[in-house]
């Protein structure tokens, strides 16, 4: 690959989510506004057509009544219209400026460029605010996205709405997340989606700390029956526990009753949302910055003497320490930075090795033997050589 | 790219779709609602006519309720079709390209990594809101040797270039120490901005109280810069254009966030920026690479010393020395080091080791020029 020649495609495709979840969210308003539609006109010709039937009975009365009691319908109809397109024509407005996000990128020629240092800074703008959504810092994401004008190209409202619903679980409360169920449950179904039977399972749970055995009995019957096709072993569980009550050390029963699964129970919501709106489970942030340590990191960023404030692996107390557990970066070809000048050495410029094994650049020597008396200093070891017995070094 | 035009070209379908199917429905609605309003008041004031009146009315129904679906229908088409063509154009899974568990236990760790940004890029606002929100020491990063960076740089913004030159003589010693060029950058400028303001003489007379102590180092764009009082008047039509190129404000800004940062020993951009920057540049080799070895091994090669790709890295990303030997491609370690052969070739030890045969005394050929020479001639360097 040439340097500084950018990877179309590659590029693009890190960015599904950018489009998906408008794509996502238009196609859901335009099913609300077309089951609306569809609905309300259904019983308005069906009223009309029983109204005209019924022409000959029907006092001049009962008819305009009928049809004062329809004008509402409709003009309900049509404000809740008017606020389902603009919803709609707000998430075509988003994708636009995505779209328009992207092409930018791809009228960029060279990654060496300013143009693509500036997208790359908006890009991880991006980024940084849906790390910030995804982990509830609400404000600052709202700051951010704010601050940088970059509102269409981040989610602010999706996690708005996710927030709430994890905010109920927090308090222990299925209800919003239920009704998040239920609102969603052809996409849920199709990712095999068990948060509903979980969901009903807690509360049924929790009907039973309160020592309401009997109302989680009927509960059961009421709710949880429907999955005895996938959820069988889990439901005679559920029955059982009851026995065995909540202070019990007995396995499986004690998992049940530990409080801590409704951690379990929003982790789930999270990622059933994230599937759900086509997000990636992971931030797009970690995954690059992982991928981008990756790159940067070669065993001396671990080295006291071999450290340099520009490498953001070097730096032990942030970055190094993410980059514990990943692996270094594979090079095929050596590549020799001058301490000194922080350059590159090539053909031009050769690697020198002084008498004690140090090598430095050709040029940098002759910089420092020039300011004394033809003797250079060895950085690293402190010892001095005429610059005569550095000798050349030829690295492949 | 021709997926990304393709479906561009496509969503403005879907667009005009979603505009022209909101103005249809809206007008269809309000004609619907002005008819029934009509018919009401007719059968209200002529009681035998509601017969007929209901018939027409019956009849706009049923044809409105049509066209209103249809149109709705219609653009619920182009939506569908949309995501479908998204879901066609994006077809690796980004979910399974890094082991998940990679920076756990340093969560904490790159929530300071993230506050230092914000600080780093006078952000100082959102640095204060995302430590208070993120439980951070709002102290970390030292905001207050920033604040003096972003608030001289505002000046520069806005073309008072008086904050930054007077940091510059300040730091005069350090600057000359490292031949900066910042200093005679930030007079240049200020001189272009006399002239170009129309104000010759006091641009002159700029020149001559500020342009001496570099009459050695930069001469010749001294010489230039006098040229073009010559054009004065209309320098953005003169060969001297180019002095008043926006990018030269540019370039002074970034020229002093530079030297700032370095006098205090920092990089002269945010970590986290350069991070992302170059990870953004590997992932798509990363993305690519892992689902060729997701069927092999799954994600172990996450967790393996080495990644099994090279990441080709912009000259100023590589801030390490790295040897790979050019026989066993291997890098160099502590117990493997690169080694000098008495012609000056330099290859790692186990090689060494392997064409002597493990005689330090054996003579071999070197594997890249007719010289021949022993193990024990052959010494360990530091790159």
């Amino acid at each position: 690959m040439d340097k500084g020649k950018l990877n179309y495609d590659g590029l693009f495709n890190l960015e599904q989510p950018l489009l998906k979840v408008p794509a996502e969210q238009l196609k859901k308003a335009a099913r609300i506004s077309q089951r609306y539609v569809e609905y309300v006109m259904k019983e308005i010709t069906t009223e009309v057509n029983k109204l005209s039937k019924s022409a000959n009975s029907c006092s001049p009365e009962q008819a305009t009544k009928s049809l004062d009691d329809m004008v509402v319908r409709l003009q309900k109809l049509k404000r809740k219209l008017d606020d389902t397109k603009a919803e709609e024509a707000l998430y075509v407005e988003r994708t636009k400026v995505r779209l328009n996000h992207l092409k930018e990128l791809m009228t960029i020629t060279s990654a060496e460029s300013p143009a693509y240092l500036q997208w790359c800074q908006t890009r991880l703008d991006r980024m940084l605010v849906d790390y910030m959504l995804r982990h509830g810092y609400t404000e600052t994401a709202a700051k951010l996205a704010a601050d940088k004008g970059i509102e269409a190209l981040v989610d602010l409202q999706l996690f708005a709405d996710s927030r709430l619903v994890e905010e109920a679980l927090d308090n222990k409360n299925c209800t919003e997340c239920l009704k998040w169920c239920n609102d969603n449950r052809s996409t849920l179904d199709k990712i095999s989606s068990t948060l509903e039977f979980n969901l009903r399972l807690q509360e049924y749970i929790e009907l039973a700390r309160c020592g309401k055995k009997e109302e989680a009995i009927k509960y059961c019957r009421k709710y949880m029956i429907d999955w005895q096709d996938t959820h069988m072993k889990l439901i005679q569980q559920a029955m059982a526990m009851l026995a065995f009550g909540p202070d019990t050390q007995c396995e499986p029963y004690k998992e049940l009753w530990d409080e801590s699964r409704w951690d379990i129970i929003i982790e789930m919501f999270k990622s059933d949302n994230h599937a759900l709106h086509n997000l990636t489970l992971q931030p797009l942030l970690t995954m690059t910055l992982q991928a981008g340590l990756a790159a940067l990191k070669t065993p001396s960023c671990y080295s006291d003497e071999n450290r340099t404030i520009n490498c953001p692996v070097c730096a032990a107390d942030t970055f190094g320490q993410l980059a514990q557990d990943l692996p270094c970066a594979h090079h095929v070809n050596s590549c020799i930075v001058d301490r000194l000048s922080g350059v590159i050495m090539d053909e031009h410029n050769p690697p020198m090795v002084l008498p004690n094994g140090y090598v430095y650049s050709s040029e940098s020597l002759q910089a420092l033997a020039a300011e004394n008396h033809g003797m250079v200093r060895c950085e690293r070891t402190g010892e001095n050589y005429n610059i005569a017995t550095a000798r050349k070094a030829f690295i492949l | 790219m021709d997926a990304l035009e393709s479906i561009s070209n496509d969503f403005a379908k879907v667009s005009a779709k979603q505009a022209s199917s909101a103005a249809e429905l809206a007008s269809t609605l309000e004609k619907l609602i002005a008819l029934m309003t009509t018919a009401r008041e007719e059968i209200a004031r002529q009681p035998s006519s509601l017969a007929s009146s209901l018939a027409l009315l019956k009849q706009a129904t049923t044809s409105s309720a049509k066209h209103l679906t249809s149109q709705q229908e219609d653009f619920r088409r182009a939506a569908l079709k949309h995501e479908k063509t998204l879901r066609a154009a994006f077809k690796t899974d980004l979910d399974n390209i890094w082991d998940p568990r990679a920076f756990d236990g340093h969560e904490h760790t790159l929530d300071r990594a993230i506050g230092a940004h914000f600080v780093r890029e006078g952000q100082f606002a959102i640095a204060k809101t995302f430590a208070r929100e993120g439980e951070l020491d709002p102290e970390e990063g030292l905001p207050g040797q920033f604040a003096d960076l972003y608030t001289i740089l505002e000046a520069l913004r806005r073309g008072d270039l008086s904050g930054a030159i007077a940091w510059a003589t300040h730091h005069k010693e350090e600057l000359d120490r490292r031949a900066s060029g910042l200093e005679f950058a930030l007079h240049r400028l200020q001189f272009v901005q006399l002239l170009s303001g129309g104000e010759r003489e006091a641009a002159l007379h700029y020149a001559k109280s500020s342009f001496g102590p570099f009459s050695l180092s930069h001469l010749k764009e001294i010489q230039r810069l006098m040229c073009s009082c010559l054009y004065a008047s209309r320098l953005h039509t003169s060969p001297y254009a180019d002095l008043l190129h926006p990018s030269a404000q540019l370039d002074v800004q970034r020229l002093f966030t530079r030297e700032f940062c370095q006098l205090l020993g920092l990089p002269p951009s945010s970590p986290l920026f350069t991070s992302a920057l170059v990870g953004t540049l590997a992932l798509p080799t990363i993305v690519k690479m892992s689902s060729i070895m997701k069927d092999r091994s799954g994600l172990e090669w996450s967790q393996a010393g080495e990644l099994p790709v090279e990441i080709p890295l912009a000259n100023e990303q590589r801030y390490h020395s790295v040897f790979a030997c050019p026989v066993s491609k291997e890098q160099s370690t502590d117990e493997n080091p690169p080694m000098l052969m008495a012609c000056g070739h330099v290859l790692c030890k186990f090689c060494i080791d392997r064409l002597s045969k493990g005689n330090s005394n054996l003579r071999f050929k070197c594997p890249y020029c007719p010289t021949e020479s022993t193990a024990s001639q052959s010494k360990r360097i530091y790159i």
